[in-house]
């Protein structure tokens, strides 16, 4: 058993789990935060992403007791209250969802490749963000509208982001 | 699977088919062995520890030499099993032809896996395994020769 | 009303999935929760002499480990098939055992054996690893050809050369003859590639047992979580029905195979008794590859005769169909009556016969997967008429034009009577759009860089919404499709509607609300959609096949009408008007030409405070209604693909798909483009890029997602969409099904693209990179040996 302790949404996260507690058991069955899904066993579905000191990370790949004092960021701690994240609201705009299983790693992933390229300075094509999404599967949507819901999404934060500057 | 090869090793036949039967050098050469029992003339149980691909695990196996014609050729069958990583079984014919103060060891084996092995790992098996095998001959030219 | 029909609603369940609150299976924690693992078969084909489990029960942590003659003791009946098939010479199918765990003979890799509850899910796992088997490995059989060769090895006693049937439909001396007088005959072998579902959400299952009420509950992921109280119940004798609750909460996707009722079900609800423990059971992805039923595995042979007009005068196929160790629950049904009915496509054929042997393997069980034998049907024909047209020298839309069937009701040499269609336009719109026109232009340009392009039609139609139940009867299904709806107007207005169909993305909560809000006026947040738990919602079919639209949707408003009648009625006595002056509009009932009405929550309100109703009428709002269609309906299409090959490497890129889709009335727009999205996406998969494949020992050698390839965002383009509705005449709504028409139409567009950008058409799915350069080397060899 190790000791691990993190930042989970915001708010402090203590527990003793066994050494090869990976942070997405930890997530679901420890902080019993559900919205981190599991749809393989190979790091290949990215249902599981989180964001692990602001970078995309899935959740699957790493071992919770190797993230004494990290801040970690899941589906549920992205909106502001009851105001949605805008990558939230852009894929319920563009019915960018439908069995909503593979849905907290696609967003988790859009936001960070959002944020990754606006931090560069590069446009997120349509064509950047399929190839972003290598390592996000989903079986329902064909991608085409989640496609268009990272599109849109990134618009308004890139909106955002010039109101705060 | 598939899989044959040819070593050249720095020793005369009966040296080399002495060491093929000496469990003591086996182990020694055999990448990832923990353990190697000769059970009788014929027979072996061995423990190894084997990475394939996304695939690790522990394989307990029974080794039985047959058709040997001592010191020129044998064949070997064996079947291991590593849990729920899955089983490997097949075998292999060996020959030994002295050539000049060397042997030429040729080598055609066949192999099936089974379980996990098989289905993460089974396109990595044959890689993985000629590998194994140049690792094993390399050992085994240096004990034989040292 | 905004929010009704065809209006683009943004879904109603968005939110909950959005910010990672859906309620998965595998979400619930209940109490005294038990984890399990099962041991399964290492080979495909074993007779198991031994199970030492004593390692297991010594982990610390572990509470049993259960087999199959236990479960076998206890009565747990053996798994069933839902249709029976009789073949050509009159003679029922044979079909092997399939018990929940093995009791002898383990059949396949995968096969549960045994059963481990222990404390928490990695000790289940671990203990699972340490149960020894002892067991002695039989030749397997794994190819379908292979199965039906001589001395193959038998996969079950009772079914000699495992044949499961033989079973023919049309007329073959008319075809035969047909043939013999044609002026062209194209033959082809297809092979229709195995597939896994793969839903991103693995099968889970949470089972308890309350001793004291001697009562079951059973959460799981199903399509249809009332047939498998039924089936649990009647068959599996787990429990009386009403001592058994099904709730099929948030499903995170299906496609046919969160159908059936699966072993690992059954055996956590039996292990809940045996243990006194609540068992929750969740597969992981290798074991979904291994143990979740499979879809499609065909091996076609196709002759088609034209005149010479290039009328088609006769199309013969000849089919083997791989059923995996197991039939599975609606296995016998997909090769035969969803995929021989649908042989005449969307042509005028005067003579169709097809033959479909079915095959057991040392396989997972194959079953129903989105569109279910009618991909294979559509792929056959189409690859089949592009062919055609191809060796005859014509351009394959107008071979297409030539032979379509251009009056309705259409009734096909196969069974099926088609309702409506306009075959024609759809074809010239999907053309339009995908400029067609300056396709010639586009391959010139491609072939100055080096590339291939190329162009592939499919125009196909389907059946969605199989019906009615007692034609299907006489066709062996052990069920009937209709669908059940319940209304309830809630005293203040609101309404729920209580649905036999489930939705696991398909966005029903939306959808079903709109036919709501368009009927009554009501905007759609007024109204809540209640599926998916046996204890609240009355019997219903569930939810594939594309029926929720055709035959769920026509429930509710046969229930929705009832509701009207009797809000009339309220209205006209509390009015004191004559009810045929009452009308609905606006969301108010009114006296037609007055300022008279009253809103639905006063129309509820009277329904139930009850203190002036008309004269003998009871009290309340809520009305239940049983649709039973009264045939299929039969969505169609158009779709054009177009490739671009690089001849070096194969690697195929798709640089414009199109889809012109003919579903009758569309509810909300959104959510039927989203689904030809996801379908057209699987037939992408399908064709270029997925194959489950098995080693000729029966080692399953694509168990994860490094080595099954799933589509990903960058193998698929965007699409252009359009619909061209005739609506259904057969149902309230004129709606025809959209859920499969994507993966339906799609793979014989991507490899006629394919097989017309490298000039050979001799190529069979998945058209991986190395299948598609082998093809163009082997035109080049041709070539130079001419």
């Amino acid at each position: 058993m190790t000791q691990i302790k993190m930042t989970v949404n915001g708010k402090s996260a203590t527990a003793d789990v066994p050494d090869n507690t990976l942070l997405s058991e930890f997530l679901r069955e420890n902080m019993r935060l559900t919205g981190t899904h599991v749809g393989c066993d190979t790091s290949q579905c990215g249902a599981c992403v989180v964001h692990v000191d602001g970078r995309a990370v899935k959740s699957c790949t790493v071992l919770a007791a190797s993230l004494e004092g990290a801040d970690v960021t899941t589906i549920e701690g992205i909106a502001n209250g009851k105001d949605l994240h805008p990558m939230q609201a852009a894929f319920k705009a563009n019915h960018g969802l439908q069995c909503g299983f593979c849905t907290p790693g696609m967003i988790m992933s859009g936001i960070d490749m959002v944020n990754r390229y606006q931090a560069e300075g590069q446009a997120l094509t349509a064509e950047a963000i399929r190839h972003e999404l290598e390592g996000n599967i989903c079986r329902c949507t064909g991608y085409h509208n989640i496609v268009k819901s990272i599109e849109d999404a990134a618009d308004e934060m890139s909106g955002m982001a010039q109101a705060a500057e | 699977m598939d899989l044959s090869g040819q070593y050249r090793i720095p020793a005369d036949v009966a040296t080399v088919w002495a060491a093929l039967n000496d469990a003591e050098v086996l182990s020694r050469c055999i990448p990832g062995c923990e353990e190697l029992e000769k059970e009788s003339d014929t027979e072996m149980a061995a423990k190894v520890a084997l990475k394939i691909g996304p695939v690790k695990a522990r394989f307990s196996g029974r080794v039985k030499l047959q058709d040997l014609n001592p010191p020129h050729s044998y064949s070997i069958v064996g079947e291991g099993k590593g849990g729920v990583a899955g089983f490997a079984k097949g075998g292999a014919d060996v020959r030994l032809t002295q050539d000049g103060d060397e042997t030429v060891l040729d080598y055609s084996a066949k192999a099936q896996v089974g379980g996990k092995l098989a289905q993460l790992g089974s396109r990595l098996v044959k890689s993985t395994s000629a590998k194994l095998a140049d690792q094993f001959f390399d050992n085994f030219s240096k004990a034989v020769a040292g | 009303m905004s929010d009704g029909i065809g209006a683009r609603v943004e879904r109603k369940e968005d939110k909950r999935f959005i910010t990672g609150k859906g309620k998965y299976t595998d979400d619930f924690r209940v109490d005294n929760q038990a984890y399990a693992a099962f041991v399964r078969c290492p080979v495909a084909n074993a007779k198991i002499n031994g199970i030492d489990a004593s390692a297991a029960l010594a982990m610390e942590g572990v509470i049993a480990v259960h087999t199959g003659p236990e479960m076998k003791e206890d009565g747990i009946g053996d798994l069933i098939t839902g249709w029976s098939i009789t073949s050509k010479d009159g003679s029922p199918m044979q079909c092997g055992v399939w018990s929940p765990m093995v009791t002898t003979y383990g059949r396949y890799v995968g096969d549960a054996i045994a059963i481990v509850v222990a404390e928490t899910q990695a000790i289940a796992r671990a203990a699972a690893e340490l149960v020894e088997l002892s067991y002695d490995e039989l030749p397997a059989t794994v190819q379908v050809e292979a199965a039906l060769a001589d001395g193959a090895a038998q996969v079950h006693e009772n079914v000699p050369g495992n044949m499961i049937y033989d079973w023919e439909i049309g007329d073959e001396a008319a075809v035969n003859d047909a043939l013999a007088g044609a002026h062209h005959v194209t033959e082809m072998r297809m092979v229709n590639n195995r597939l896994s579902p793969n839903p991103m959400e693995p099968r889970s299952a949470v089972a308890i047992f309350d001793e004291a009420e001697d009562h079951y509950t059973l959460y799981t992921t199903s399509q249809n979580p009332h047939v498998a109280r039924l089936v649990l119940s009647a068959f599996y004798n787990v429990a009386p029905e009403h001592k058994l609750r099904v709730i099929a909460p948030d499903v995170g996707g299906g496609f046919g195979s969160k159908i059936y009722i699966y072993p690992e079900e059954i055996t956590c609800l039996w292990a809940s008794m045996k243990t006194g423990r609540s068992v929750k059971w969740t597969s992981d992805r290798t074991e979904a590859f291994l143990t979740d039923a499979h879809g499609r595995d065909h091996v076609t042979k196709a002759t088609m005769g034209f005149d010479a007009n290039g009328r088609i005068v006769g199309f013969k196929t000849d089919t083997l169909a791989n059923l995996g160790a197991y039939v599975s629950l609606f296995a016998t049904v997909t090769p035969t009556y969803l995929h021989g009915t649908l042989l005449s496509g969307c042509y005028d054929m005067p003579a169709i016969y097809g033959n479909v042997k079915a095959v057991h393997t040392n396989t997972v069980p194959v079953d129903a997967y989105r569109g279910a034998g009618r991909p294979e049907a559509t792929y056959t024909i189409e690859r089949m008429i592009e062919t055609a047209a191809r060796e005859m020298g014509m351009d394959p839309a107008e071979l297409r034009r030539k032979n379509f069937i251009n009056e309705f009701p259409y009734q096909t040499q196969v069974i099926l009577q088609y309702d409506s269609g306009d075959y024609h336009k759809t074809l010239d719109m999907a053309e339009e759009i995908a400029d067609v026109a300056g396709f010639a232009a586009r391959r010139a340009e491609a072939a100055a860089r080096g590339k291939l392009r190329g162009l592939g039609y499919s125009t196909f139609v389907e059946a969605c919404g199989i019906a009615p139940s007692a034609a299907v009867g006489s066709l062996g299904a052990a069920v009937g499709l209709w669908e059940s709806a319940e209304v309830r107007v809630n005293p203040v207005g609101s309404v729920e509607i209580l649905t036999g169909c489930h939705s696991h993305g398909q966005g029903h909560e939306t959808t079903f609300a709109q036919v709501v809000s368009d009927r009554l006026g009501i905007p759609v947040d007024n109204v809540s959609i209640v599926h998916g738990d046996t204890d609240k919602v009355q019997f219903g079919m569930g939810t594939y096949g594309s029926r929720s639209g055709p035959v769920g949707m026509s429930a509710i408003v046969k229930a929705l009408d009832k509701v009207e009648a009797k809000a009339k009625k309220i209205a006209a006595h509390t009015l004191e008007a004559s009810e045929d002056d009452i009308v609905i509009e606006n969301g108010e009932v009114k006296v037609a030409g007055t300022d008279k009405s009253m809103a639905w929550h006063e129309i509820g309100l009277a329904a139930y405070i009850a203190h002036n109703l008309p004269e003998g009428m009871e009290p309340g709002l809520k009305e239940a209604a049983f649709y039973d269609p009264l045939n299929f309906s039969f969505p169609a299409g158009a779709l054009i693909c177009e490739v671009e090959v690089d001849p070096d490497t194969g690697v195929t890129d798709i640089v414009k798909f199109t889809a012109v889709d003919d579903f009758g009335n569309i509810i909300n727009p959104n959510i039927v483009e989203g689904q030809v999205h996801g379908g057209v996406t699987q037939g992408i998969g399908q064709a270029m890029l997925e194959q489950v494949v098995y080693d000729d020992s029966g080692q399953m050698i694509t168990g994860s997602y490094m080595d099954y390839c799933m589509p990903r965002a960058d193998d698929v383009p965007s699409y252009a969409l359009d619909h061209n509705a005739t609506p259904s005449p057969l149902n309230p709504l004129g709606i025809k099904g959209c859920g499969e028409a994507g993966a339906i139409g799609s793979p014989p567009a991507v490899i006629n693209a394919i097989t017309d950008a490298i000039g050979n058409n001799d190529l069979q799915m998945p058209a991986t990179p190395l299948a598609v350069w082998t093809a163009l080397q082997n035109v080049k060899t041709s070539m130079a040996a001419e």
